[in-house]
């Protein structure tokens, strides 16, 4: 896929009408093409069928091919497993907090004095937030060698991401109430964190550094290299002190055996290290390692940057200068202190993109800048003055937060890192601004009534419904969604497969937590019948009676009455009895299926029996018809298939198995069922046509037989 | 971004995918059924577990039967005929696909098939090249043999409403393309049950546009809007139009057209909605694949487009 896609899924956000970017959709076939369809699939999955038009040419064996499409444009730098970890991992951090907004939004309706706006909720959205952030770290861990190399200036940290990078930000202006106070500086910290991000489409200060690392090794006098200074006086401007500071230490005037000719000028560099490394800064803390002295109030800062800056002049006019003999040491210290004393000229000269001139001027020239109005004001003259070569998503979500602009946030978020990023993010931007509060709540006809917060969950969801790996997550983020949540979900989960009875489990069981039970009955019905008819007619009945479908388990039991009176194989025989089993006794399918039991009773006996030898079983088989045919629950329509069924029973050869008092029974039913035929509505059975006859003709000969033998 | 997930025989010329999207049927010009499955949910790389001859003549069209009855695939045939063909154990033989209906093939042309599942039963809805629409009703929920015909009617795309749940089944969208002007244009029809029939309830065509031929038309899902959309593609372009929920005092029910998109320029081939019906694919005789949306002010555009190479 080429680079023109920016990475953002297909969200609909209002803009001005543009053109629609062309994607090219490869299918290896030769032309020509005479067809296309089109199917979705899971989610965002669009397959296309792509056909040829059937030549005559006998080379080419292919017809055409399927080809899968996935829109939710995700940009490389994340692989697959790496988003499947974040997917997975945001979702406790998610259902927490709504959770827990849950239980304050009851908790309001009870009692006016709660806001949401109050400080423990802060607490939990800054957990959140802090949740999120960690779940975009890299997971390459530094190995760190145990002697430290002097020579290392720029530690060789893990690679930032972009994603990580944008959180941050949003972080920073929105949950993270306490950093508020020191936005600027906690922008220097967000720029040493990932200035290196922009290096691949420009210069940056980082680049500049990661060169020069690399020639370090070689070189013999450092303080020659006008590089060194050049790079020295960047990361100054961009406030990386500690390496500045580690850098000057490399300067040759600190070997021992050149101290002694090189004291001035040493004394020049070791004071300049001290300048830098006792530098006030507006915040409350420093990482450690990290160089300047800090200060919460800004009376103290204020006092502190004034003694400050009065050291530097007075360093800048000291007499020492002219004593020093290496040239390059004392330009390069000098262009240093102009640095620290705020000269724009050297600070635009030094920095190679707006963000860093940005810094800069929060460090050396208006450090009291606070109010995101005159930070958004110093933001765009450092743009006018040091464009970046190439627009870049976090510019553009740094100049929509700075600017208070929330379509811009959300656009940007969205178009720059996709669905995940906008449905997560907004969490923390509806708590951090009453307007993205009031923006993103509002219910719009336009989208049929829900709110723009709900439209992202439900294209998130749709992302993850895409993956059969992410699927099962989406339930959480659509029972948010008030409105079209449930809806959304139930097509999610009728378009499930059901032939994997673990997916189906799956399936059911999160039917069951959301008490979706229309849902589940449906999808029971469809693995009844899959089951059913691919054979596994023991599952069928079970999924069937677990959906209550009663209009497919009455055909069933049905279809087991046409049984009756056939003769069947063993192995099928078996079948049915099990299938009768399951399908219970329940009065309610017309008394049908106590009659099926006993019937199953009756056939069982008849195949236990031998042949010839007049043994208890043959009995039992009497025995068990004439129950069936004197029981009121046997249909009509029965009588003759049963009958037929026991002519062995009838012909028995060594004598009749039927006493006079049956065999009159059963002759009475032959009676009566002839009359009946003659009705219009009778069913003949599907029986051969002389089985009436062949019945009449055994029990005639089984009465005489018996009325002779009791005599 | 983009990858093959199955390759058709020469001659292929339809297909269709069942509701899960894990099988794939398709048709070809010698009459041969081929069905693709993948060996497990996750995967997505289809094979051919079947190929079987189930009609002399071309198979112009392979439509699924809905999964609550079972595994089954409806061909209508070159020469006007319609058969269904399942996939069922049946007695002691192995799992195998079967003929169980073949719908008479009269002298008239089978033109589009859809099915409608209802609770109760499923019904077929097919459009003849006579301008006959027929449908059918399954009897017997198990076994696809037996079908009753309920309705013949005079109006050759379907889309029935997809929605789930107690309404569904109930109501259609067809749309003529025919040179009898007055059949073409789309019209939504409504089963009526204390009447035991069907009626027209909306007629998506604006006076000056009704008899326009009418190429696709696709209903989609409504995961809790208070109106239906539906998608008609003429040549003039795809309207999409907003049909409200509740019948007005005549009966009909309300409709309104909010967008009238450029389309493909030619003959629009297919339209499908996505699972939230929110994005419309379509493709036709350009041979692009494009995808609209509407944005946040209800302002329908296209969103992307896809070119097929090599």
């Amino acid at each position: 896929m080429s680079g023109e896609n920016q990475g953002g899924a297909i969200v609909p956000y209002s803009e001005e009408a543009k053109k629609p970017v062309v994607y090219p959709l490869r299918h290896g076939l030769k032309p020509p093409i005479s067809r296309l369809g089109i199917s979705w699939s899971r989610g965002n999955s669009l397959r296309v069928t792509v056909f040829r038009q059937p030549s005559e040419d006998s080379e080419n064996e292919v017809g055409g091919k399927a080809v899968e499409v996935r829109l939710d444009g995700r940009d490389g730098e994340i692989s697959d497993a790496q988003w499947r970890r974040i997917a997975y991992g945001s979702v406790s951090p998610f259902a927490l907090l709504q959770s827990r907004k849950n239980s304050f939004a009851s908790l309001s309706k009870i009692s006016s004095t709660t806001s949401p706006f109050d400080a423990e909720w802060w607490e939990y959205v800054l957990e959140y937030s802090k949740d999120i952030s960690s779940l975009l770290g890299n997971q390459t861990s530094t190995t760190q060698s145990l002697i430290e190399d002097p020579k290392e200036v720029l530690k060789k940290d893990p690679e930032p991401s972009n994603l990580k990078a944008a959180w941050e930000l949003m972080e920073s202006f929105y949950a993270d109430k306490l950093s508020q106070a020191w936005l600027p500086e906690r922008l220097v910290d967000w720029l040493a964190d990932y200035d290196s991000l922009f290096s691949s489409t420009q210069e940056t200060v980082h680049s500049k550094l990661v060169d020069f690392q690399k020639d370090l090794v070689s070189l013999q006098v450092i303080e020659d290299e006008p590089k060194y200074w050049e790079v020295m006086s960047s990361a100054l401007a961009v406030g990386w002190l500690d390496i500045v500071v580690k850098l000057l230490r490399l300067h040759g005037s600190y070997q021992l055996d050149q101290l002694g000719n090189r004291e001035t000028e040493n004394g020049l560099v070791e004071a300049v290290a001290v300048l830098i490394s006792k530098m006030p800064r507006m915040r409350p803390e420093l990482e450690a390692g990290k160089l300047g002295e800090c200060f919460k109030a800004k009376p103290d800062f204020m006092k502190a940057w004034e003694k400050w800056r009065a050291q530097i002049a007075k360093l800048e006019c000291s007499t020492f200068w002219i004593q020093c003999a290496h040239r390059q040491t004392q330009e390069g210290l000098r262009n240093m202190l102009q640095i620290m004393l705020g000269n724009t000229n050297n600070l635009c000269t030094l920095t190679c993109h707006w963000m860093e001139l940005y810094i800069a001027h929060f460090l050396y020239i208006r450090p009291f800048t606070v109010g995101l109005e005159s930070m958004y004001g110093l933001a765009q003259k450092c743009i006018q003055l040091k464009p970046m070569a190439a627009s870049h998503r976090l510019m553009g979500l740094l100049i929509g937060i700075l600017g208070e602009n929330i379509e811009v946030v959300l656009a940007e978020c969205s178009k720059g890192f996709g669905p995940w990023m906008v449905t997560h993010a907004i969490e923390v931007l509806t708590a951090g601004s009453h307007q993205a509060d009031t923006l993103l709540h509002e219910e719009r006809d336009n989208l049929g009534g829900i709110s723009m917060e709900e439209l992202h969950r439900l294209v998130y969801a749709q992302v993850l419904s895409s993956h059969p790996l992410t699927w099962q997550i989406a339930p959480i983020y659509l029972t948010s969604c008030i409105k079209q949540g449930m809806g959304l979900l139930e097509m999610l989960l009728y378009k499930q497969p059901v032939d994997h009875n673990q997916l189906l489990l799956k399936n059911l069981e999160i039917c069951r937590l959301y008490e979706l039970d229309s849902v589940s009955s449906n999808i029971m019905k469809i693995a009844g019948m899959y089951n059913w008819k691919h054979g596994k007619k023991g599952s069928g009945v079970y999924w069937l009676q677990q959906a209550r479908d009663e209009a497919r388990l009455n055909r069933i039991a049905q279809q087991m009455f046409d049984s009756v009176g056939r003769s069947i194989s063993d192995e099928n025989f078996r079948q049915w009895e099990g299938l009768i089993q399951l399908l219970g006794s329940e009065p309610k399918t017309a008394g049908g299926l106590e009659f099926l039991h006993n019937y199953r009773d009756f056939k069982k006996s008849l195949l236990q029996i031998r042949d010839g030898k007049t043994t208890d079983a043959a009995r039992q088989a009497v025995e068990s018809l004439i129950s069936l045919m004197k029981n009121p629950c046997t249909p009509q329509r029965f009588w003759l298939p049963l009958l037929h069924d026991s002519l062995k029973l009838l012909n028995w050869e060594e004598r009749p198995l039927l006493n006079v008092l049956q065999t009159n029974l059963l002759l009475n039913k032959l009676q009566e069922l002839s009359i009946a035929r003659l009705r219009p509505d009778f069913i003949e059975a599907d029986l051969p046509p002389h089985a009436l006859s062949s019945v009449r003709l055994a029990l005639a000969t089984n009465l005489g037989r018996t009325t002779l033998e009791e005599q | 971004m983009d990858k093959a997930v199955a390759t058709l025989d020469k001659g292929t010329t339809c297909s269709s995918w069942n509701y899960c999207g894990q099988r794939l049927a398709t048709g070809s010009t010698d009459g041969t059924l081929s069905i693709f499955d993948s060996p497990d949910p996750s995967s997505s790389s289809f094979t051919c577990n079947l190929k079987t001859k189930v009609h002399a003549g071309a198979i112009l069209k392979v439509v699924w039967v809905p999964p609550e009855f079972g595994d089954a695939v409806a061909c209508i045939c070159s020469d006007g005929s319609l058969l269904l063909w399942e996939e069922i154990v049946e007695d002691a033989q192995p799992l195998q696909w079967k003929l169980c209906k073949s719908f008479e093939s009269t002298s008239t042309q089978v033109l589009d098939v859809q099915f409608g599942v209802s609770s109760t039963s499923l019904k077929l809805v097919a459009a003849y090249s006579d301008g006959h629409v027929k449908v059918y009703e399954l009897l017997d929920p198990l076994i696809l043999k037996n079908w009753q015909l309920q309705a013949s009617c005079i109006s050759a795309s379907i889309s029935w409403n997809p929605q789930k749940g107690e309404n569904q089944g109930s109501s259609f969208v067809l749309g003529f393309n025919s040179d009898t002007p007055q059949l073409n244009s789309s019209k939504v029809w409504e089963f009526d049950e204390a009447h035991n029939r069907w009626l027209p309830v909306a007629e998506l065509a604006l006076p000056e546009d009704r008899s326009d031929e009418v190429y696709a038309v696709a209903w989609a899902l409504n995961i809790g809007r208070p109106y239906e959309v539906i998608a008609v593609a003429t040549q003039k372009g795809i309207a999409i139009w907003h049909v409200g929920a509740n019948p007005e005092l005549d009966g009909r029910l309300s409709v309104e057209k909010v967008a009238l998109l450029s389309g493909h320029g030619g003959e629009v081939w297919q339209m499908e909605w996505d699972m939230s019906g929110t994005t419309l694919a379509t493709t036709g005789s350009d041979g692009m694949v494009r995808l609209w949306q509407s944005n946040l002010n209800g302002v329908w555009d296209e969103q992307a487009a896809f070119q097929p190479t090599a």
